[in-house]
């Protein structure tokens, strides 16, 4: 950092300071984020065979047998897919389920507890007990909604499409609405039941007060979540992984799917990384427009 | 037309009773202060008159009709609240537009009446600005705006100067009178300030633990108290209230008597335990029967306040001129102004003792 001529020494000596205390976070960043990051860079440069980790330098050829093939597109469709329902799913739920926590103090205290639960539970259980509650054969929904009369064959819930894409579409958004009822519910909380009294006055419904009064408090926050969610969902791996395993075939083999099965099934390392690293471009659109929104809204 | 009648409401939260049995008339296009100490209901009233709240007995009309279960839109009311409520994510031109943007009211009418109450209101320069880059005083005009954009008949308003300063108070005050006038509305305004309230209002209901204490004019209320508890909370300093009895004409308190005018007081009245009641403006110092220490002197500017010491009862505040010579520690006889005492019961109520009409008759 230059020394500006108009700079005291007290303010330099602040300067220094400053560097000082954020060295050890610049170090680990660099040691977590940065080092892997280049890594997978300089590995897509490579023809990997993973168990031994040895392969020639192919340059760009891995990327251009992405960019030509089949399966980085087909991915990169099931992947928006899944990432725009369950999210579509998250915060319709998420939203709806906090408005009704919000109003009722009684509700509210034990409902939130339970709401959180999902959140909490580790994936493999969760997805342990939905693949029990899917089964074809001996399955809870099927045999629900046959007792209700909604279908009359069991339906093969995992194994075909587009049921397996609504199935963990379904499970995602029960995992994670959680998030959205929390962050939500905290901003509900700080909106004063004046601003409901005087919409009441000036002759709006219930209706009318959701979308002039909630809604508008809620955009900030409703941002930050939608492009969080977005990030997350968009990598999502063990739970697809452990319900379909990116089947039936490929029909809902996500980018994260994809980029394990090339490098820990196929072998293919350096292919992996260049999937990866595709991945994460796309994800960086997410995380500019975050940081843009994020930054923003400080000034 | 839109007179107000409140009948025999009352109003019990799960734990509180907040009203009990209040009968209020207000009259079409009648400026009303509801006056009392925090927590004496006022808010609850108000509410109630909006539709906020609704009243577990009696009946509330508004224009003859009873609105007991109307919803606030439907009510021909409008309210502006102490926190002016406005809408943070709107401009003040769209907050204004609000109300008859509900009611359907088309664009070019709606821009037309928002930029007339923008002027009436001096908000033109302000209308595409949030309510966040607005003063106090600027917020509290935009709420005024969106409570009168509409043309409601009835007008209620929750404290709405208590966020100023004096000095916009002040001018606030004189705004608020002025646009009464224009607009020759119902107007319920909730006070805790008496000062507001005198200078105001066509007509004070001072509350107190939710019941009505009094309802007449502010001169009414300064100069005929109807109980204890009004004329102590109305005027500052307030009221000088001596504990003593009554005999014939003469009023005890700690040994020393003074004269009562026995005609002044209801022909009922009988001799004992009473309250007798002089402002500090009617007492005089230097010319009377009972004997006084002066305790303290406050110089005001414009006048002095001084505190007396009498024997049998609490400090006595009367008024002096600034000019006047008074040291601490002086001792001084003071007198009441005769016409102008106020006796009350000791007991029960606090009910004033005199007769009703007796300022009046005053030459
Ligand atoms: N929702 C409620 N539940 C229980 N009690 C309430 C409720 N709202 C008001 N009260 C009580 O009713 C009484 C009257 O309240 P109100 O708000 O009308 O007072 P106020 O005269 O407006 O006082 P302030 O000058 O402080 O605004 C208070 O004692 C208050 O605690
Ligand atoms: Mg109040």
């Amino acid at each position: 950092m230059p020394n500006r001529p108009n700079q005291t020494t007290l303010e330099r000596q602040y300067a220094r300071l400053g560097i000082l205390l954020i060295a050890p976070t610049v170090v680990v960043f660099s040691a977590v984020i940065v080092y892997p990051l280049l890594a997978a860079i300089y590995l897509s440069l490579f023809s990997i065979y993973t168990p031994t980790l040895q392969g020639e330098f192919v340059g760009i050829d891995n990327y251009v047998k992405l960019l030509s093939g089949k399966l980085f597109w087909q991915s990169l469709g099931v992947t928006l897919t899944w990432t725009v329902g369950t999210l579509t799913l998250q915060v319709i739920f998420g939203v709806a389920m906090a408005l009704l926590l919000n109003r009722s103090f009684w509700f509210r205290s034990l409902a939130r507890s339970l709401v959180l639960f999902p959140y909490f539970l580790s994936t493999v259980v969760a997805v342990l007990v939905w693949r029990w509650l899917f089964n074809d054969l001996y399955g809870a929904l099927n045999h629900i909604l046959m007792r209700v009369g909604v279908i009359d064959m069991p339906l093969d819930w995992l194994g075909s499409m587009p049921n397996a894409m609504i199935g963990i579409i379904l499970v995602g958004a029960w995992k994670y609405f959680p998030f959205v009822v929390i962050a939500v519910l905290a901003r509900l909380q700080t909106i004063p039941e004046h601003l409901y009294e005087a919409a009441k006055i000036d002759g709006a419904g219930p209706i009318a007060r959701f979308f002039d009064v909630t809604l508008p408090q809620l955009r900030s926050v409703l941002t930050v979540i939608i492009l969080l969610r977005a990030i997350w969902d968009f990598k999502e791996f063990d739970l697809i992984y452990l319900l379909t395993g990116g089947g039936p075939v490929t029909s809902t083999q996500t980018l994260a799917l994809l980029v394990y099965k090339e490098a820990f099934s196929l072998n293919q390392m350096g292919q992996a990384a260049a999937y990866a690293v595709a991945m994460m471009l796309v994800m960086l659109v997410f995380m500019v427009v975050y940081i843009r929104r994020t930054g923003t809204k400080e000034t | 037309m839109a007179d107000i009648e409140l009948r025999n409401v009352r109003k019990a939260f799960i734990n509180f009773v907040a009203l009990e049995d209040l009968n209020l008339r207000i009259e079409d296009g009648e400026f009303v202060a509801l006056l009392g100490p925090s927590g004496c209901g006022k808010s609850t009233t108000l509410r109630m008159l909006a539709g906020l709240e609704f009243p577990t007995d009696g009946e509330i009309r508004i224009g003859g009709k009873v609105v007991n279960d109307v919803a606030p839109g439907k009510r021909d009311i409008a309210m502006v609240f102490q926190s002016y409520a406005l809408y943070p994510h709107m401009t003040v031109a769209q907050n204004i537009a609000y109300p008859l943007k509900k009611r359907g009211v088309d664009k070019a009418e709606r821009d037309r009446k928002v930029e007339r109450a923008a002027a009436l209101l001096h908000l033109e320069p302000l209308l595409s600005r949030k309510p966040k880059q607005l003063s106090g005083g600027q917020q509290q005009r935009v709420a005024l705006g969106r409570a009168l954009v509409r043309e409601p008949e009835v007008f209620l308003l929750d404290e709405p100067l208590s966020n100023l300063d004096a000095k916009l108070r002040s001018y606030m005050r004189i705004e608020l009178i002025e646009l009464h006038r224009q607009l020759g509305k119902t107007m319920v305004y909730v006070t805790h300030d008496q000062l507001e309230a005198m200078t105001m209002a066509h007509r004070i209901a001072v509350m107190n633990g939710g019941k009505l204490q009094q309802f007449d004019t502010p001169d009414a209320i300064y100069n005929r108290p109807a109980n204890l508890f009004v004329a102590d909370f109305i005027g500052t300093p307030s009221m000088n209230l001596m504990e003593g009895s009554l005999s014939g004409s003469n009023f005890t308190v700690g040994g020393q008597s003074v004269t009562i005018d026995r005609s002044r007081l209801k022909p009922e009245t009988t001799d004992g335990a009473a309250v007798l009641g002089v402002r500090p403006e009617d007492i005089m110092l230097g010319d009377g029967t009972i004997d006084a220490v002066v305790e303290l002197v406050e110089n005001t500017g414009h006048e002095k306040i001084v505190a007396l010491a009498v024997k049998g009862c609490d400090r006595i505040l009367a008024r002096a001129p600034s000019g006047s010579a008074i040291t601490v520690g002086e001792a001084v006889k003071i007198g009441f102004d005769q016409t102008k005492t106020h006796l009350f019961e000791k007991d029960g109520e606090g009910r004033r003792l005199n007769l009703d009409q007796d300022h009046n008759s005053l030459p």
